[in-house]
């Protein structure tokens, strides 16, 4: 690629792009893509001297007994959120059947809605394919876990499970357009905010994305918020009065996988 | 994942040998290297780069399809959004964020779904339809907002090299 990078004055801003990334490349590839299950004190060492933080820390080490920590590279929201969906239907066989069904079906409504059917096809092959390897009959849960596990760490099909839950929220937010489009902030049209924010990869996400999703999917999730305010963590489920499946931990720009007492 | 980009990428190169959008050859260089293409593209009609065929590489990344690949014409070429050194810059070639040029809001951009044949095509539209706020080329952008008698002459010339008859 050396000769296309070649600058001539003129490329300044894309060489600063380029640097930029490569630093984030290296904070990110220095964490695994989903850990292992931590005690929640771990937390503490990022905040020692914080009073506010090692406060809800305790708050929180009194609801949960894990935390599972993911990349920060933008998709933790959705990578933490196929996760551990995914590792409460191994121990739930009847809502495995029903989401494997509507994750089948999902492929033809994405293409009805106008997605291209032919770069989809390989996003939902491969989800699929992840779907189908973590099916409770095909092990014991803890082999099916493992399983889970190593496939989550292996970025082709991390990532590709990532892009398509980022193609099933864009999908539910053009359906629903009318009804999301209140929530968009400053001039974006839903096509240019899910064109901008909702389907390309590395782009973080908001509130709108994880109902959207949610909605999509059937599925109720908590996040606790963990930020500067007050001195007790904050929890949120969405869509709201559903009953969580999935819990979250939000600290300001990230996600990471809770695991209730 | 480099496994998920070559999958990706012979599936792309069967889709545009079995039915290619008109005016556009493009497939790998070579049979060993999927990451590089070189492509043809055919100066639209009716616009003054019909009648030439402009050849152009572009460069895969091994996490392709999740980013976007970078392409640049091998030939001489003189319009607002190439670069002097070849490299095409329009808002598909870029994922959202990444804005050396300021492009607006609504312009297409980068994401998973696009493919090659996307990119062909507005690089098709680029050509008949500069866009002359966001100048790769700031001469050849100031030449075709004011001066367009003189641009047209210039992109005659090109085309006539590419097909090579001396000017």
């Amino acid at each position: 690629m050396d000769k296309i990078e070649q600058n001539d004055g003129t490329n300044r801003d894309e060489l600063i792009m380029q640097q930029q990334r490569e630093i984030e490349k290296e904070i990110s590839d220095s964490t695994p893509l989903v850990s292992e299950q931590l005690p929640i004190t771990c937390l503490n060492a990022e905040y020692l001297g914080d009073e506010v933080f090692t406060s809800k820390i305790q708050d929180l080490a009194g609801k949960y007994k894990f935390l599972r920590r993911t990349r920060p590279d933008g998709n933790c929201f959705f990578r933490a959120f196929a996760y551990a969906y995914l590792e409460h239907l191994i121990s739930n066989k009847d809502e495995y059947l029903r989401f494997k069904d509507l994750a089948e079906k999902s492929k033809d409504k994405l293409v009805q809605l106008g997605f291209p059917s032919f770069t989809l096809e390989d996003f939902h092959d491969t989800f699929m394919e992840v779907v189908k390897r973590v099916d409770p009959a095909s092990g014991s849960t803890d082999q099916v876990c493992d399983e889970l596990h190593k496939v989550f760490n292996e970025q082709g099909y991390s990532d590709y499970v990532v892009v398509y839950l980022r193609l099933l929220t864009s999908g539910k937010l053009q359906e629903e357009a009318d009804f999301y489009q209140h929530f968009i902030e400053g001039n974006f049209t839903i096509e240019e905010f899910r064109h901008q924010e909702v389907e390309p990869m590395y782009k973080e996400s908001d509130h709108i994305h994880i109902i959207a999703l949610c909605t999509a999917l059937g599925v109720g999730v908590r996040v606790e918020y963990m930020d500067r305010g007050d001195t007790h963590v904050k929890a949120h489920d969405f869509p709201e009065g559903s009953t969580p499946k999935v819990f979250l931990i939000y600290r300001p720009g990230h996600y990471d996988i809770l695991y209730p007492n | 994942m480099a496994g998920s980009a070559l999958r990706r990428l012979m599936a792309e190169y069967k889709q545009l040998t079995l039915d290619p959008p008109e005016g556009i050859v493009a497939g790998p260089v070579s049979e060993d290297n999927f990451f590089e293409w070189e492509a043809l593209i055919a100066g639209p009609e009716g616009t003054c780069f019909e009648g030439g065929v402009f050849p152009a590489r572009l460069l895969f990344p091994p996490d392709y399809p999740l980013s976007p690949p970078k392409m640049k014409f091998t030939c001489d070429m003189f319009h607002p959004n190439i670069f002097a050194d070849g490299r095409v810059c329009i808002s598909i070639l870029h994922a959202p964020g990444d804005d050396p040029m300021g492009y607006e809001l609504s312009a297409e951009r980068w994401s998973p779904v696009q493919s090659v044949e996307k990119i062909l095509l507005s690089v098709v539209s680029m050509l008949a339809e500069p866009n002359a706020e966001s100048g790769a080329n700031v001469d050849a952008a100031i030449m075709w907002r004011e001066r367009r008698e003189e641009f047209n002459e210039i992109a005659k010339r090109l085309v006539r090299k590419t097909l090579g008859i001396p000017s």
